[in-house]
Protein backbone atom coordinates (compact mmCIF):
# COMPACT_ATOMS: atom_id res chain seq x y z
CA UNK A 1 0.00 0.00 0.00
CA UNK A 2 2.84 2.75 1.23
CA UNK A 3 4.68 1.78 -2.17
CA UNK A 4 1.62 2.63 -4.60
CA UNK A 5 1.04 5.93 -2.46
CA UNK A 6 4.54 6.35 -3.57
CA UNK A 7 4.44 5.66 -6.84
CA UNK A 8 1.11 7.57 -6.75
CA UNK A 9 3.24 10.74 -5.70
CA UNK A 10 5.98 10.17 -8.08
CA UNK A 11 4.03 9.80 -10.92
CA UNK A 12 2.04 13.23 -10.07
CA UNK A 13 5.42 15.75 -9.38
CA UNK A 14 6.56 13.87 -12.98
CA UNK A 15 3.31 15.19 -14.52
CA UNK A 16 3.76 18.73 -12.78
CA UNK A 17 7.61 18.62 -13.97
CA UNK A 18 6.19 17.42 -17.78
CA UNK A 19 3.22 20.38 -17.56
CA UNK A 20 6.21 22.99 -16.50
CA UNK A 21 8.84 22.21 -19.09
CA UNK A 22 6.10 22.44 -21.72
CA UNK A 23 4.83 25.61 -20.30
CA UNK A 24 8.56 26.93 -20.25
CA UNK A 25 8.84 25.60 -24.21
CA UNK A 26 5.68 27.23 -25.16
CA UNK A 27 6.95 30.34 -23.59
CA UNK A 28 10.30 30.29 -25.35
CA UNK A 29 8.41 29.52 -28.83
CA UNK A 30 6.25 32.39 -28.37
CA UNK A 31 7.10 35.22 -30.92
CA UNK A 32 9.96 37.86 -29.78
CA UNK A 33 9.47 41.34 -30.49
CA UNK A 34 11.39 43.41 -32.85
CA UNK A 35 13.44 44.95 -29.68
CA UNK A 36 14.05 41.66 -28.33
CA UNK A 37 14.83 40.29 -31.19
CA UNK A 38 17.72 42.53 -31.34
CA UNK A 39 18.66 42.26 -28.20
CA UNK A 40 18.59 37.89 -28.71
CA UNK A 41 20.56 38.59 -32.02
CA UNK A 42 22.66 40.69 -30.53
CA UNK A 43 23.32 38.19 -27.18
CA UNK A 44 23.96 35.36 -29.90
CA UNK A 45 26.56 37.50 -31.77
CA UNK A 46 28.36 38.26 -28.60
CA UNK A 47 28.19 34.61 -27.54
CA UNK A 48 29.24 33.63 -31.33
CA UNK A 49 32.31 36.56 -30.45
CA UNK A 50 33.40 35.24 -27.11
CA UNK A 51 33.51 31.57 -28.44
CA UNK A 52 35.54 32.43 -31.54
CA UNK A 53 37.84 34.66 -29.40
CA UNK A 54 38.44 32.44 -26.86
CA UNK A 55 39.67 29.61 -30.42
CA UNK A 56 41.87 31.96 -31.36
CA UNK A 57 43.69 33.08 -28.03
CA UNK A 58 44.39 28.79 -28.05
CA UNK A 59 45.63 29.30 -31.63
CA UNK A 60 47.81 32.34 -30.55
CA UNK A 61 48.84 30.99 -27.46
CA UNK A 62 49.85 27.51 -29.12
CA UNK A 63 51.55 29.37 -32.42
CA UNK A 64 53.79 31.42 -29.75
CA UNK A 65 55.29 27.96 -28.89
CA UNK A 66 56.27 27.60 -32.59
CA UNK A 67 59.43 29.45 -34.19
CA UNK A 68 57.31 32.49 -35.92
CA UNK A 69 56.19 32.20 -39.61
CA UNK A 70 57.83 34.52 -41.65
CA UNK A 71 57.60 34.65 -45.80
CA UNK A 72 60.24 31.95 -46.58
CA UNK A 73 61.44 30.74 -49.91
CA UNK A 74 61.19 27.39 -48.53
CA UNK A 75 57.77 25.65 -48.87
CA UNK A 76 59.10 22.79 -46.19
CA UNK A 77 58.96 25.25 -43.40
CA UNK A 78 55.72 26.73 -44.09
CA UNK A 79 54.30 22.64 -44.70
CA UNK A 80 55.65 22.09 -41.29
CA UNK A 81 54.65 25.25 -39.17
CA UNK A 82 51.29 24.03 -40.72
CA UNK A 83 51.38 20.62 -39.50
CA UNK A 84 53.08 21.16 -36.14
CA UNK A 85 50.31 23.93 -35.24
CA UNK A 86 47.41 21.63 -36.33
CA UNK A 87 49.04 18.60 -34.02
CA UNK A 88 49.50 21.22 -31.18
CA UNK A 89 45.28 22.77 -31.69
CA UNK A 90 44.54 19.26 -32.31
CA UNK A 91 46.16 17.73 -29.03
CA UNK A 92 44.49 20.70 -27.09
CA UNK A 93 40.96 20.13 -28.25
CA UNK A 94 40.79 16.48 -28.77
CA UNK A 95 37.64 16.39 -27.23
CA UNK A 96 35.88 19.27 -29.62
CA UNK A 97 32.61 18.16 -30.64
CA UNK A 98 30.34 20.11 -33.18
CA UNK A 99 28.42 22.74 -31.43
CA UNK A 100 30.98 23.87 -29.34
CA UNK A 101 31.31 27.46 -31.42
CA UNK A 102 27.84 26.84 -33.73
CA UNK A 103 26.08 25.92 -30.75
CA UNK A 104 22.07 25.31 -31.36
CA UNK A 105 20.90 29.06 -30.79
CA UNK A 106 24.08 30.38 -32.94
CA UNK A 107 23.61 27.70 -35.31
CA UNK A 108 19.49 28.47 -35.64
CA UNK A 109 20.55 32.16 -36.36
CA UNK A 110 23.37 31.64 -38.76
CA UNK A 111 20.50 29.48 -40.84
CA UNK A 112 18.28 32.41 -40.62
CA UNK A 113 21.28 34.56 -42.05
CA UNK A 114 22.08 31.86 -44.55
CA UNK A 115 18.31 31.39 -46.01
CA UNK A 116 17.71 35.08 -46.51
CA UNK A 117 21.17 35.04 -48.82
CA UNK A 118 19.62 31.94 -50.54
CA UNK A 119 15.76 32.61 -51.03
CA UNK A 120 16.66 36.50 -51.43
CA UNK A 121 17.26 38.62 -54.34
CA UNK A 122 20.94 37.54 -54.80
CA UNK A 123 20.11 33.90 -54.71
CA UNK A 124 20.83 32.76 -58.08
CA UNK A 125 24.17 34.80 -57.93
CA UNK A 126 24.99 33.12 -54.68
CA UNK A 127 24.16 29.70 -56.07
CA UNK A 128 26.82 30.66 -59.23
CA UNK A 129 29.18 31.48 -57.25
CA UNK A 130 29.59 28.12 -55.06
CA UNK A 131 29.09 26.39 -58.42
CA UNK A 132 31.84 28.02 -60.31
CA UNK A 133 34.24 27.43 -56.98
CA UNK A 134 34.57 23.92 -58.33
CA UNK A 135 32.12 22.39 -55.53
CA UNK A 136 33.55 19.13 -53.39
CA UNK A 137 31.74 16.47 -51.59
CA UNK A 138 33.71 15.14 -48.77
CA UNK A 139 33.28 14.42 -45.09
CA UNK A 140 34.33 16.41 -42.43
CA UNK A 141 35.17 16.03 -38.88
CA UNK A 142 35.41 18.62 -36.44
CA UNK A 143 39.51 19.23 -35.40
CA UNK A 144 40.26 17.02 -38.39
CA UNK A 145 42.15 18.72 -41.08
CA UNK A 146 41.00 19.90 -44.56
CA UNK A 147 42.01 17.39 -46.92
CA UNK A 148 45.09 18.71 -48.73
CA UNK A 149 44.68 19.48 -52.28
CA UNK A 150 40.91 19.38 -52.37
CA UNK A 151 39.58 23.24 -53.86
CA UNK A 152 38.24 25.50 -51.31
CA UNK A 153 35.19 26.40 -52.43
CA UNK A 154 34.66 29.90 -52.76
CA UNK A 155 32.27 32.06 -50.37
CA UNK A 156 29.53 33.96 -52.37
CA UNK A 157 30.71 37.59 -50.87
CA UNK A 158 26.98 38.89 -50.52
CA UNK A 159 26.89 36.25 -47.81
CA UNK A 160 30.12 36.83 -46.38
CA UNK A 161 28.68 40.85 -45.77
CA UNK A 162 26.11 39.23 -43.61
CA UNK A 163 27.68 36.82 -41.81
CA UNK A 164 29.29 38.10 -38.45
CA UNK A 165 32.64 38.97 -38.99
CA UNK A 166 35.84 37.08 -38.42
CA UNK A 167 39.29 37.79 -37.09
CA UNK A 168 41.73 36.95 -39.59
CA UNK A 169 42.83 33.55 -38.07
CA UNK A 170 39.96 31.52 -39.21
CA UNK A 171 37.54 31.83 -42.45
CA UNK A 172 33.94 30.56 -42.96
CA UNK A 173 33.83 27.65 -45.98
CA UNK A 174 31.04 26.09 -47.99
CA UNK A 175 31.32 22.21 -48.36
CA UNK A 176 29.27 20.84 -50.21
CA UNK A 177 25.72 22.14 -47.69
CA UNK A 178 27.64 22.29 -45.04
CA UNK A 179 29.08 25.49 -43.43
CA UNK A 180 32.26 25.17 -41.71
CA UNK A 181 34.43 27.39 -39.85
CA UNK A 182 38.21 26.99 -40.76
CA UNK A 183 41.40 27.46 -39.14
CA UNK A 184 43.79 29.05 -42.12
CA UNK A 185 47.18 28.29 -41.01
CA UNK A 186 46.78 24.97 -39.18
CA UNK A 187 44.25 24.35 -41.84
CA UNK A 188 41.58 21.99 -39.69
CA UNK A 189 38.04 22.57 -39.23
CA UNK A 190 36.55 24.29 -36.11
CA UNK A 191 33.24 23.37 -36.51
CA UNK A 192 30.60 22.64 -38.85
CA UNK A 193 27.09 23.43 -39.30
CA UNK A 194 25.37 20.53 -41.27
CA UNK A 195 22.94 20.99 -43.79
CA UNK A 196 23.78 25.02 -43.62
CA UNK A 197 22.95 25.75 -46.93
CA UNK A 198 19.46 25.02 -48.40
CA UNK B 1 68.25 34.89 -89.14
CA UNK B 2 64.77 37.05 -89.59
CA UNK B 3 64.21 39.99 -88.72
CA UNK B 4 60.71 41.63 -87.30
CA UNK B 5 59.81 44.82 -87.45
CA UNK B 6 58.72 45.62 -84.01
CA UNK B 7 56.31 48.73 -85.03
CA UNK B 8 53.17 49.22 -83.51
CA UNK B 9 51.31 52.14 -84.96
CA UNK B 10 48.27 53.11 -82.92
CA UNK B 11 44.87 54.27 -84.18
CA UNK B 12 42.39 56.51 -81.95
CA UNK B 13 39.01 55.45 -82.04
CA UNK B 14 35.85 57.49 -81.09
CA UNK B 15 34.44 56.78 -78.37
CA UNK B 16 30.51 57.13 -78.76
CA UNK B 17 30.73 60.39 -79.30
CA UNK B 18 32.22 62.08 -76.41
CA UNK B 19 36.09 62.19 -77.57
CA UNK B 20 37.15 63.58 -80.85
CA UNK B 21 39.38 60.77 -83.39
CA UNK B 22 42.82 61.72 -82.73
CA UNK B 23 45.82 60.04 -84.19
CA UNK B 24 48.87 58.90 -81.69
CA UNK B 25 52.25 59.58 -82.66
CA UNK B 26 53.93 56.90 -84.77
CA UNK B 27 56.92 55.26 -82.70
CA UNK B 28 60.13 57.48 -82.89
CA UNK B 29 62.22 54.28 -83.20
CA UNK B 30 61.81 50.87 -85.17
CA UNK B 31 64.04 48.14 -83.59
CA UNK B 32 64.22 44.80 -84.92
CA UNK B 33 65.10 41.93 -83.10
CA UNK B 34 65.99 38.21 -84.21
CA UNK B 35 63.37 35.45 -83.51
CA UNK B 36 62.99 32.03 -84.23
CA UNK B 37 59.29 30.96 -84.30
CA UNK B 38 58.23 34.18 -82.00
CA UNK B 39 56.93 37.43 -83.33
CA UNK B 40 56.70 40.21 -81.38
CA UNK B 41 54.88 43.26 -81.53
CA UNK B 42 54.96 45.98 -78.74
CA UNK B 43 56.64 49.41 -78.98
CA UNK B 44 59.35 48.39 -75.91
CA UNK B 45 59.54 52.29 -75.03
CA UNK B 46 62.54 53.19 -72.45
CA UNK B 47 61.26 53.12 -68.88
CA UNK B 48 58.39 51.25 -70.24
CA UNK B 49 56.37 48.79 -67.36
CA UNK B 50 57.02 45.25 -68.70
CA UNK B 51 54.86 42.66 -67.19
CA UNK B 52 53.48 38.75 -68.71
CA UNK B 53 50.36 37.26 -67.29
CA UNK B 54 49.47 33.60 -66.67
CA UNK B 55 46.65 32.00 -64.80
CA UNK B 56 45.65 28.32 -63.84
CA UNK B 57 49.77 27.21 -63.95
CA UNK B 58 50.65 25.26 -61.61
CA UNK B 59 49.86 21.85 -62.51
CA UNK B 60 53.55 20.58 -63.46
CA UNK B 61 52.24 18.79 -66.80
CA UNK B 62 54.66 18.85 -69.59
CA UNK B 63 52.19 21.52 -71.36
CA UNK B 64 53.27 24.02 -68.30
CA UNK B 65 56.38 23.69 -68.90
CA UNK B 66 56.64 24.46 -72.62
CA UNK B 67 54.69 27.75 -72.08
CA UNK B 68 57.46 28.66 -69.36
CA UNK B 69 59.81 27.89 -72.33
CA UNK B 70 57.71 30.43 -74.40
CA UNK B 71 57.68 33.14 -71.55
CA UNK B 72 61.82 32.36 -71.18
CA UNK B 73 62.12 32.87 -75.20
CA UNK B 74 60.11 36.05 -75.38
CA UNK B 75 61.70 37.46 -72.88
CA UNK B 76 65.03 37.92 -74.39
CA UNK B 77 63.49 39.93 -77.06
CA UNK B 78 60.72 41.77 -74.60
CA UNK B 79 62.63 41.52 -71.09
CA UNK B 80 59.68 41.60 -68.67
CA UNK B 81 60.75 42.42 -65.11
CA UNK B 82 57.22 41.20 -63.50
CA UNK B 83 54.91 38.15 -63.74
CA UNK B 84 50.93 38.33 -62.43
CA UNK B 85 49.89 35.12 -61.50
CA UNK B 86 46.54 35.11 -61.54
CA UNK B 87 45.41 31.85 -59.29
CA UNK B 88 45.68 27.86 -59.10
CA UNK B 89 49.37 28.42 -58.62
CA UNK B 90 49.79 25.01 -57.04
CA UNK B 91 47.36 22.67 -57.73
CA UNK B 92 47.06 19.89 -56.06
CA UNK B 93 48.31 19.78 -52.50
CA UNK B 94 50.90 22.17 -51.30
CA UNK B 95 54.31 19.74 -50.41
CA UNK B 96 57.55 21.01 -51.11
CA UNK B 97 57.81 18.75 -54.20
CA UNK B 98 54.48 20.10 -55.58
CA UNK B 99 56.24 23.65 -55.42
CA UNK B 100 59.65 22.46 -57.00
CA UNK B 101 57.74 20.31 -59.82
CA UNK B 102 54.97 23.16 -60.29
CA UNK B 103 56.78 26.32 -59.88
CA UNK B 104 60.55 26.71 -59.53
CA UNK B 105 61.45 24.13 -61.83
CA UNK B 106 59.48 25.69 -64.74
CA UNK B 107 60.03 28.98 -64.52
CA UNK B 108 63.93 28.76 -63.01
CA UNK B 109 65.34 30.65 -66.14
CA UNK B 110 62.96 33.23 -65.38
CA UNK B 111 63.38 33.13 -61.23
CA UNK B 112 67.16 32.85 -62.05
CA UNK B 113 66.91 36.10 -64.40
CA UNK B 114 65.84 38.18 -61.78
CA UNK B 115 61.85 38.37 -62.90
CA UNK B 116 59.37 38.47 -59.85
CA UNK B 117 56.18 36.69 -59.44
CA UNK B 118 53.47 38.37 -57.83
CA UNK B 119 50.35 35.97 -57.04
CA UNK B 120 46.84 36.14 -56.44
CA UNK B 121 45.14 33.05 -54.80
CA UNK B 122 43.19 30.85 -56.89
CA UNK B 123 40.53 28.51 -55.24
CA UNK B 124 43.26 25.53 -55.64
CA UNK B 125 45.74 27.06 -53.98
CA UNK B 126 46.13 26.86 -49.43
CA UNK B 127 45.89 30.43 -48.44
CA UNK B 128 49.29 29.64 -46.60
CA UNK B 129 51.09 29.94 -50.27
CA UNK B 130 51.10 33.68 -49.10
CA UNK B 131 54.14 32.63 -46.75
CA UNK B 132 56.26 31.66 -49.72
CA UNK B 133 58.56 34.34 -50.57
CA UNK B 134 58.74 32.66 -54.33
CA UNK B 135 55.02 34.61 -55.09
CA UNK B 136 56.20 38.11 -53.33
CA UNK B 137 53.14 38.13 -50.94
CA UNK B 138 54.07 38.77 -48.06
CA UNK B 139 51.94 36.81 -46.08
CA UNK B 140 49.10 38.80 -47.24
CA UNK B 141 45.99 37.19 -48.90
CA UNK B 142 45.71 40.47 -51.00
CA UNK B 143 48.01 43.21 -51.47
CA UNK B 144 49.33 46.04 -53.78
CA UNK B 145 52.20 47.56 -55.10
CA UNK B 146 53.55 49.99 -57.63
CA UNK B 147 55.23 49.58 -60.77
CA UNK B 148 56.08 52.79 -62.51
CA UNK B 149 52.85 54.83 -63.28
CA UNK B 150 50.87 51.38 -62.61
CA UNK B 151 49.54 50.44 -58.98
CA UNK B 152 48.55 46.61 -58.96
CA UNK B 153 45.72 45.24 -56.57
CA UNK B 154 46.23 41.52 -56.61
CA UNK B 155 42.74 39.84 -55.14
CA UNK B 156 41.95 36.88 -53.00
CA UNK B 157 38.58 36.30 -54.61
CA UNK B 158 38.26 32.95 -52.95
CA UNK B 159 37.06 35.77 -49.97
CA UNK B 160 35.61 38.44 -50.46
CA UNK B 161 34.80 39.34 -47.17
CA UNK B 162 33.89 43.30 -45.43
CA UNK B 163 37.81 43.56 -44.45
CA UNK B 164 39.02 43.26 -47.98
CA UNK B 165 36.34 45.23 -49.40
CA UNK B 166 37.78 47.90 -46.76
CA UNK B 167 40.96 47.54 -47.75
CA UNK B 168 40.67 47.82 -51.52
CA UNK B 169 38.61 50.43 -51.10
CA UNK B 170 40.84 52.58 -49.01
CA UNK B 171 43.72 51.66 -51.53
CA UNK B 172 41.82 52.56 -54.57
CA UNK B 173 41.11 55.80 -52.91
CA UNK B 174 44.75 56.79 -51.72
CA UNK B 175 46.80 55.30 -55.26
CA UNK B 176 47.64 58.08 -57.41
CA UNK B 177 49.35 56.21 -60.13
CA UNK B 178 48.18 56.80 -63.49
CA UNK B 179 47.22 53.13 -64.25
CA UNK B 180 45.19 51.10 -61.96
CA UNK B 181 45.27 47.46 -62.74
CA UNK B 182 43.22 44.77 -60.29
CA UNK B 183 43.94 40.83 -61.07
CA UNK B 184 41.96 37.99 -59.03
CA UNK B 185 41.00 34.38 -59.86
CA UNK B 186 37.20 34.95 -60.76
CA UNK B 187 36.49 36.49 -64.11
CA UNK B 188 33.52 39.17 -63.52
CA UNK B 189 33.04 39.16 -66.57
CA UNK B 190 33.35 35.40 -68.75
CA UNK B 191 32.00 33.18 -71.43
CA UNK B 192 34.00 29.93 -70.69
CA UNK B 193 32.21 27.33 -68.88
CA UNK B 194 32.10 28.93 -65.24
CA UNK B 195 30.62 31.83 -66.19
CA UNK B 196 30.47 35.39 -65.16
CA UNK B 197 31.25 36.18 -61.10
CA UNK B 198 28.04 38.18 -60.65
CA UNK B 199 27.93 38.23 -56.72
CA UNK B 200 31.54 39.03 -56.78
CA UNK B 201 31.06 41.48 -59.37
CA UNK B 202 28.09 43.62 -57.44
CA UNK B 203 30.37 44.57 -55.26
CA UNK B 204 33.72 44.90 -57.08
CA UNK B 205 32.29 46.54 -60.12
CA UNK B 206 30.95 49.75 -58.26
CA UNK B 207 34.65 49.78 -56.49
CA UNK B 208 36.28 50.14 -59.99
CA UNK B 209 33.95 52.48 -61.58
CA UNK B 210 34.40 54.82 -58.42
CA UNK B 211 37.98 54.77 -58.12
CA UNK B 212 38.71 54.40 -61.72
CA UNK B 213 40.23 51.30 -62.22
CA UNK B 214 41.45 50.79 -65.68
CA UNK B 215 42.91 47.13 -66.44
CA UNK B 216 41.17 43.70 -64.79
CA UNK B 217 43.08 40.12 -65.30
CA UNK B 218 41.74 36.92 -63.98
CA UNK B 219 41.89 33.14 -64.40
CA UNK B 220 39.96 30.17 -63.22
CA UNK B 221 38.66 29.34 -67.15
CA UNK B 222 41.85 27.72 -68.83
CA UNK B 223 41.37 30.02 -72.12
CA UNK B 224 41.52 33.54 -73.10
CA UNK B 225 38.62 35.45 -73.54
CA UNK B 226 39.21 39.76 -73.94
CA UNK B 227 36.20 41.33 -72.80
CA UNK B 228 34.84 43.70 -75.03
CA UNK B 229 35.26 46.73 -72.50
CA UNK B 230 32.68 47.13 -69.65
CA UNK B 231 31.46 50.29 -68.70
CA UNK B 232 34.74 51.75 -69.64
CA UNK B 233 36.74 49.02 -68.10
CA UNK B 234 39.05 46.35 -69.66
CA UNK B 235 38.80 42.82 -68.92
CA UNK B 236 41.32 40.00 -69.81
CA UNK B 237 41.07 36.25 -68.84
CA UNK B 238 43.91 34.48 -69.30
CA UNK B 239 43.64 31.09 -67.14
CA UNK B 240 45.65 28.51 -69.88
CA UNK B 241 49.17 28.55 -68.12
CA UNK B 242 48.76 25.15 -67.12
CA UNK B 243 46.34 23.33 -68.85
CA UNK B 244 43.40 24.32 -71.50
CA UNK B 245 39.79 23.37 -72.36
CA UNK B 246 39.06 23.67 -76.56
CA UNK B 247 35.66 25.08 -77.13
CA UNK B 248 35.11 25.91 -73.98
CA UNK B 249 34.26 29.83 -75.20
CA UNK B 250 30.51 29.78 -75.58
CA UNK B 251 28.79 32.60 -77.46
CA UNK B 252 27.74 35.15 -75.08
CA UNK B 253 27.95 38.51 -76.97
CA UNK B 254 30.47 39.63 -73.91
CA UNK B 255 33.66 38.45 -76.22
CA UNK B 256 35.83 40.96 -77.86
CA UNK B 257 38.57 38.50 -78.85
CA UNK B 258 39.24 34.90 -77.46
CA UNK B 259 41.45 31.86 -77.70
CA UNK B 260 40.36 28.37 -76.28
CA UNK B 261 42.77 25.95 -78.71
CA UNK B 262 45.56 25.49 -76.41
CA UNK B 263 47.67 26.74 -73.67
CA UNK B 264 48.43 30.48 -73.80
CA UNK B 265 50.01 33.55 -71.48
CA UNK B 266 49.94 37.33 -71.68
CA UNK B 267 52.84 39.91 -72.49
CA UNK B 268 52.04 43.50 -71.65
CA UNK B 269 53.62 46.70 -72.18
CA UNK B 270 52.62 49.75 -70.23
CA UNK B 271 53.91 53.32 -71.43
CA UNK B 272 52.33 56.67 -70.75
CA UNK B 273 49.10 56.35 -71.33
CA UNK B 274 49.01 53.40 -73.73
CA UNK B 275 48.83 49.92 -72.81
CA UNK B 276 49.55 47.41 -75.25
CA UNK B 277 49.21 43.62 -74.85
CA UNK B 278 50.01 40.51 -76.62
CA UNK B 279 48.72 36.53 -75.99
CA UNK B 280 50.91 33.83 -77.00
CA UNK B 281 49.84 30.46 -77.17
CA UNK B 282 52.01 27.46 -76.26
CA UNK B 283 53.73 26.96 -79.64
CA UNK B 284 54.37 31.03 -79.85
CA UNK B 285 51.38 32.00 -82.02
CA UNK B 286 50.10 35.44 -81.34
CA UNK B 287 46.71 34.79 -80.84
CA UNK B 288 45.33 38.46 -79.65
CA UNK B 289 47.24 41.72 -79.64
CA UNK B 290 46.17 45.23 -79.43
CA UNK B 291 46.78 48.62 -77.41
CA UNK B 292 44.75 50.43 -74.80
CA UNK B 293 44.45 54.44 -74.54
CA UNK B 294 44.03 55.26 -71.19
CA UNK B 295 42.05 59.03 -71.77
CA UNK B 296 41.72 61.35 -69.38
CA UNK B 297 38.58 64.03 -70.09
CA UNK B 298 37.32 66.24 -68.13
CA UNK B 299 33.64 66.04 -69.78
CA UNK B 300 32.76 62.64 -68.53
CA UNK B 301 33.25 62.49 -64.57
CA UNK B 302 30.85 59.98 -64.56
CA UNK B 303 33.53 57.25 -65.79
CA UNK B 304 35.54 58.54 -63.01
CA UNK B 305 37.65 61.11 -65.78
CA UNK B 306 38.73 58.35 -67.75
CA UNK B 307 38.01 56.85 -71.19
CA UNK B 308 39.10 53.99 -72.91
CA UNK B 309 39.49 53.48 -76.64
CA UNK B 310 41.32 50.13 -78.04
CA UNK B 311 41.84 49.27 -81.60
CA UNK B 312 43.88 46.10 -82.90
CA UNK B 313 47.29 46.33 -84.32
CA UNK B 314 47.13 46.59 -87.56
CA UNK B 315 50.12 44.85 -88.57
CA UNK B 316 49.03 41.59 -87.04
CA UNK B 317 48.75 39.31 -89.56
CA UNK B 318 45.53 37.53 -90.26
CA UNK B 319 46.16 34.06 -89.92
CA UNK B 320 47.05 34.96 -85.95
CA UNK B 321 43.43 36.52 -85.65
CA UNK B 322 41.15 34.29 -87.95
CA UNK B 323 40.15 32.58 -84.43
CA UNK B 324 39.37 36.12 -83.10
CA UNK B 325 37.59 37.04 -86.01
CA UNK B 326 35.52 33.96 -86.01
CA UNK B 327 34.69 34.44 -82.13
CA UNK B 328 33.14 38.11 -83.08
Amino acid sequence: MKSRIWISCLLLCLCDEITFLLGAGTVRREPISEAGQVNEDTRLLKDFSDRVQAYVKLHKRLEASLPPLKPTPDPAKIVSHQQALAKKIQAARQDAKPGSIFTPDITERFLRLIRNEFQGPNASHARATLRQGEPVKIRLGVNAGYPKGVPLTTVPPTLLLNLPRLPPEVEYRIVDHELILRDIKANLIVDIIPKAIP
Amino acid sequence: MRRFILFVPFIALTWSGWVSPALSPPPKSVPTLSAESQELFLPLRPNSVRFAVMGDNGTGHRKQYEVAQQMVGYRQKFPFEFVLMLGDNIYGPDTPLGFHKKFERPYKALLDGGVKFYAALGNHDDPNQCFYKGFNMNGRKYYAYTKGNCRFFALDSNYMDPEQLEWLEKELRNAGSAWKICYFHHPLYSSGRHGSATDLRTLLEPLFLKYGVNVVFSGHEHLYERIKPQKGIYYFTSGAAGHSRRGDIRKTGLTAAGYDQDLSFMLVEITGDELYFLSISRIGKTVDSGVIQRRVTSHVSELSGQLWLAAPIPDLPKRQIRKVEALH
